[in-house]
């Protein structure tokens, strides 16, 4: 069963009947929220059961359109977070990629700004580590962007994808070693992004970020993960009750190749170590649970099949 | 921007330069100083790095006074004022506090100051100012500059008066060559330091 990343929005009214809907059909729902009288969706849900809840949402003056983000934590990563650089460009780039289905983080380093003084801390590097993907929201100039990258990006394992004023073409011929992603022409600026053509950058954003996660989704495919982490989400949701008292808009939020549980490490970690997913095995069989260096979470990294012999 | 009557940004990096227009023509804007700046020319250089952003304004408004906005009325032991412009209450009741002390200072109610003055205490009274508002301007042009400069430059110099005003920003210390740069920034938009 391929599940296929989407987002559904309709109306509050007997919107329990998509959500049921979903869930019957094996499908997982990331998040929900609602926004005045409109229910809006993330979930994964079986490709082939795409048209059945369309065909149930319309009367409901619902529709579903594909979200390729969902189920992504992803780190916006701002030289600081002083005016220069907030609200226009990064909270732009942050809000537009949430549009898509993806979970973001901004992460405003304390000292990335300028170009010989530029620093990344080891709190900052771990935080940025603990996602899917990280967007680098540099500059407008060549030499800068030239000088600081590498300081910036040292300890990041994740996929990078940097943002910056130069063309594509000049980034690329900048960075080296090259980073996993490049969109040229969305250096700093400070008017808000609402011309189509600022709209079509935005969408270039969207469109790099999902090319380097597929190439990261086929990787895990050739080594698959011993269970889905929208599945071990539900699985916590059930058996841990104290995840619903939890204010967060995403009290659990999923990851390509994990989870972050938004409850004190010292406190949950046992019992979520412990949670049977079937027949015995528990998410410590299948996965590593590690304190999160993003407050006090617990951060889940799911082993791959080769790892535990095991998919479940 | 059209309500310039000069408006030049020099960079080596084109780009980089064009996308600073904006964020100049941006900035001006939203700190609605488009009326108040009437040359400004910046020069920016990642190489060095450095940013010199040099100007002049147009007539800044006058000094405010008392009698700019309210009414007086000296009498032969007695001062009563009556505030127009509440704005400038909170800087009037300080200089008079200041000035004659907070006993002698009666408000019976919020825009009407009463003092128990003698005639040779009252001079000069009317004239006395309450309020530079150039100040006030030249600070939101110097913020303006700070926020229009690459965060990372915070060794900075800034000058403002006599309706010219220059920033200077980088990450290394400033030294005197310096100047020359700037007067040739100011002669480039046909003005002198």
């Amino acid at each position: 069963m391929i599940l296929v990343p989407v987002t559904y929005k309709g109306g509050i009214y007997r919107h329990d009947e998509i959500v049921d809907l979903i869930e019957d059909v094996g499908g997982y729902i990331i998040q929900k929220h609602f926004v005045a009288q409109e229910v809006v969706l993330q979930a994964l849900v079986p490709r082939d059961d795409i048209e059945l809840i369309r065909a149930i949402g319309k009367p409901l003056m619902g529709d579903i359109i594909p979200a390729s983000l969902v189920g992504t934590e992803i780190a916006v990563v701002t030289m600081s977070l002083e005016i220069h650089h907030l609200p226009h460009a990064s909270c732009d780039v942050a809000e537009y990629i949430r549009r898509n289905g993806a979970k973001t983080n901004m992460v405003g380093l304390a000292r990335g700004f300028g170009k010989r003084i530029a620093q990344l801390n080891d709190e900052e590097r771990d935080v940025i580590n603990e996602h899917d993907l990280a967007i680098f929201m540099l500059g407008n100039f060549e030499m800068c962007i030239e000088k600081k990258l590498p300081v910036l990006r040292r300890g990041i394992d994740v996929p990078i994808v940097v943002c910056g004023g130069p063309s594509k073409e000049a980034l690329q011929k900048i960075i080296d070693p090259p980073v996993s992603g490049y969109v040229g022409n969305v250096g700093r600026f400070m008017h808000r992004t609402k011309e189509s053509d600022e709209i079509e950058k935005l969408e270039e954003i969207v469109a790099e970020i999902t090319r380097v996660l597929d190439i990261r989704r086929e990787e895990i495919a050739k080594d698959p993960l011993s269970v889905s982490p929208a599945r071990l989400m539900d699985i916590i949701t059930e058996q841990i009750p104290d995840i619903q008292d939890v204010t967060s808009p995403t009290p659990i939020t999923v990851q390509v190749a994990g989870l972050r549980i938004k409850l004190p490490y010292d406190m949950f970690a046992g019992s979520v170590r412990e949670c049977e997913i079937e027949n015995g095995i528990t998410i410590g069989a299948v996965a590593d649970v590690m304190p999160s260096r993003m407050r006090d979470y617990i951060l889940v990294r799911i082993k791959p099949f080769s790892d535990t012999n095991l998919v479940v | 921007m059209g309500a310039l009557d000069y408006f030049v940004v020099e960079c080596p990096e084109p780009l980089g330069g064009e996308y600073y227009q904006r964020i100049v023509s941006t900035v001006l804007q939203d700190h609605d100083l488009v009326r108040v700046v009437a040359k400004i020319h910046v020069f920016i250089d990642p190489a060095v790095p450095i940013f010199v952003a040099t100007g002049t304004t147009r007539k800044l408004p006058g000094l405010v006074s008392i009698r700019d906005f309210s009414d007086l009325k000296i009498e032969d032991h007695k001062v009563t004022i009556s505030i127009a412009n509440e704005a400038y209450l909170a800087p009037l009741l300080k200089i008079l506090w200041d000035r004659f002390g907070q006993a002698r200072v009666d408000q019976p109610d919020r825009l009407t100051i009463i003092m128990p003055l003698e005639r040779d205490e009252s001079e000069g009274l009317p004239d006395v100012v309450v309020s530079d508002p150039s100040e006030a301007l030249y600070k939101d042009l110097i913020y303006a500059m700070q926020a229009i400069a690459p965060e990372g430059f915070k060794v900075r110099r800034q000058y403002y008066g006599n309706m010219k005003f220059y920033y200077v920003a980088s990450e290394n210390t400033l030294d005197e060559e310096i100047n020359p740069l700037l007067s040739e920034k100011f002669r480039l938009m046909g003005e002198s330091l």
